[in-house]
């Protein structure tokens, strides 16, 4: 009989910039990474003793530099001489560490299982001092974070990300459905709002600004016509520019146990089922709408939990340029084909809405700290099913909540978890 | 089995050869060049001459180029179907990116069909394609 796992505690620091949130400011990556574990640790009334093994994810050492992250960390985590190792599936890690940590528990070596995730994409550490850090411009940032992609053939060939993964899937779904692109704009704006309402509302998200404070601070009283303004160009036709991630530095952290009557201090929430596929460039045929690594990942996580579409009662899905909200709730079957578009303008996807999805900010709101971002969408939907979501909190607490992400590249990872009372 | 494959692909591309390989089992394409078949992971694969041809589905052009193009002059991309059957993404050389209704115009016109040139960008060969006018 294989053991059961549940998350029995996270944490989540602020996401935002280490040069200047207050709560980020002055932090090494080490002691950002032990703040949420920490978090984590306290959440779920478990000491460092009682943890055999912690898994640790981060993408770019050139920011936060370590290598044998789980090494460096032990002993900043209280957990020298504990099993450990670094991981990655790039902006997927934090989720598929559930699986693995669920993987080591299910085989009976392991009891308590710690993952945590960081990463710091603000800044580099001048002189090989973290304490010193200078800020870093878009474009040395992303040709350190396009190693994720494929440098034998796609990246030389003139590679552009935001066609690949923001303009030719929303071109898609407009083709496919056909939406003009008045219309398209039009649902992208509704998404865009509810992701920086969702963030306004969230302590730990690194936009504050809903999207009608964003139009009012530059003149607009109207955020419909400020979202068609200069201020939102296009990053590239049809996708807008705040239809993008905002990078971020955080970390987030999760305690899984096999035993979790015995860290009962909250709900625990159980590991039901869980799926990985990877696939190299170009990550969609024709149909750009449709990433097969994405039909396969749900439909696999899905038997292995034993739910259907119909029993999710929360979707968190990657969103690291808005038009994945629409696209992979809909092969997630949380939408039926085509109509989501639809559920974005009416309001349904909010906190408040009948089918909720990403109610903490995503990628653009909480802000894309890459091996962390996961984890902070995992330390949600437990917070929604504990009833402890503060202001965002449904009114019915989940019980069967999925949770998909990407990983550049493209890696897909998809968890169902259940809440356990 | 021969693995330079890449530097097999680079090299007859500075001969203006584009090749890809098909599947002895599957009889599909892929392109570039891999170990085995994408489709069905067969290591039976013969090496053919593409034809260079196929329909340009999609384009657009980012504000934000790779690093790697930053010195480049800004830059169509786009999805093209190959004759033979693979998706490929790469730069399209007279797609207009003169401004954004440009690009919505230029998407209403497809699928357009294409024809591939080698150029050399940022360095190094690679397979490009202009829309057949
Ligand atoms: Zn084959």
């Amino acid at each position: 009989m294989v053991q059961k796992a549940s998350i029995v505690g996270v944490g989540c620091t602020k996401f935002g910039s280490v040069l200047t949130d207050p709560e980020l400011k002055g932090l090494t990556f080490q002691e950002m990474v032990a703040e949420a574990a920490f978090e984590a640790m306290d959440d779920a009334g478990i000491t460092p003793d009682e943890i055999d093994a912690f898994y640790v994810g981060n993408m770019l050492a050139h920011t936060s530099q370590v290598y044998s992250h789980a090494t460096l960390l032990s002993d900043w985590l209280g957990l020298r001489f504990k099993g450990g190792f670094h991981f990655d599936t790039a902006c997927s890690t934090t989720n598929t560490g559930i699986g693995i940590a669920s993987n080591s528990i299910g085989s009976g070596k392991y009891k308590n299982v710690l993952v945590v995730g960081g990463e710091i994409l603000s800044s580099v550490p001048e002189n090989y001092n973290q304490l010193t850090r200078k800020g870093i411009d878009a474009q040395t940032l992303w040709g350190w974070t396009d190693f994720g992609v494929d440098h034998v053939y796609a990246y030389h060939h003139s590679y552009d990300v935001a066609s690949a993964y923001g303009a030719i899937p929303t071109m898609g779904y407009m083709k496919k459905y056909g939406l003009s692109f008045e219309q398209m704009d039009e649902t992208m704006y509704y998404v865009n709002k509810a992701v920086r309402m969702h963030a306004s509302l969230n302590p730990k998200a690194m936009i504050r600004q809903d999207l009608e404070a964003l139009a009012r601070s530059k003149g607009y009283k109207d955020s419909y016509e400020f979202w068609k303004s200069k201020h939102n160009p296009f990053f590239a036709w049809p996708t807008r520019l705040l239809s993008a991630l905002n990078t971020a530095d955080g970390a987030s952290a999760y305690v899984i146990s096999g035993e979790p009557k015995k860290y009962d201090k909250k709900t625990p929430v159980e590991v039901k089922g869980f799926h990985w596929t990877t696939s190299n460039y170009p990550w969609y045929g024709t149909d750009s709408t449709t990433m097969p690594q994405d039909v396969i990942a749900f439909r696999e996580a899905y038997k292995m939990a034993g739910i259907q579409p119909k029993d999710i009662d929360y979707l968190y899905v990657h969103d690291c340029m808005q038009i994945h909200q629409l696209e992979v709730s809909e092969i997630a079957g949380y939408f039926p084909k085509g109509q989501s578009w639809k559920a974005f303008i009416e309001g349904r996807t909010t906190y408040k809405g009948d089918k909720p999805l990403n109610t903490s900010g995503g990628r653009h709101g909480v802000g894309h700290a890459f091996e962390a971002s996961a984890g902070s969408e995992t330390y949600h939907i437990v917070k929604q099913m504990r009833g402890e979501a503060g202001k965002v909190q449904f009114s019915t607490k989940p019980k069967i909540a999925v949770q998909h992400n990407h990983g550049y590249g493209m890696h897909t990872a998809v968890t169902v978890l259940e809440r356990g009372d | 089995m021969e693995f330079r494959t890449a530097k097999k692909f680079y090299d007859n591309l500075a001969k203006g050869k584009i090749y890809g390989i098909r599947c002895r089992k599957c009889k599909k394409y892929t392109f570039p060049p891999l170990l085995r078949c994408r489709e069905c992971s067969s290591e039976s694969v013969e090496w053919v001459v593409m034809k260079g041809t196929g329909k340009l589905h999609y384009y657009s052009s980012t504000m934000l180029p790779a690093i790697k193009f930053v010195g480049e002059p800004p830059s169509a991309y786009g999805l093209v179907e190959m004759s033979e059957g693979p998706v490929f993404l790469t730069k399209i050389n007279n797609a207009d990116i003169s401004s954004p209704d440009s690009i919505a115009k230029g998407n209403k016109a497809l699928p357009l069909p294409v024809k591939a040139r080698v150029r050399k960008i940022a360095g190094m060969d690679i397979v490009t394609f202009d829309i057949k006018k």
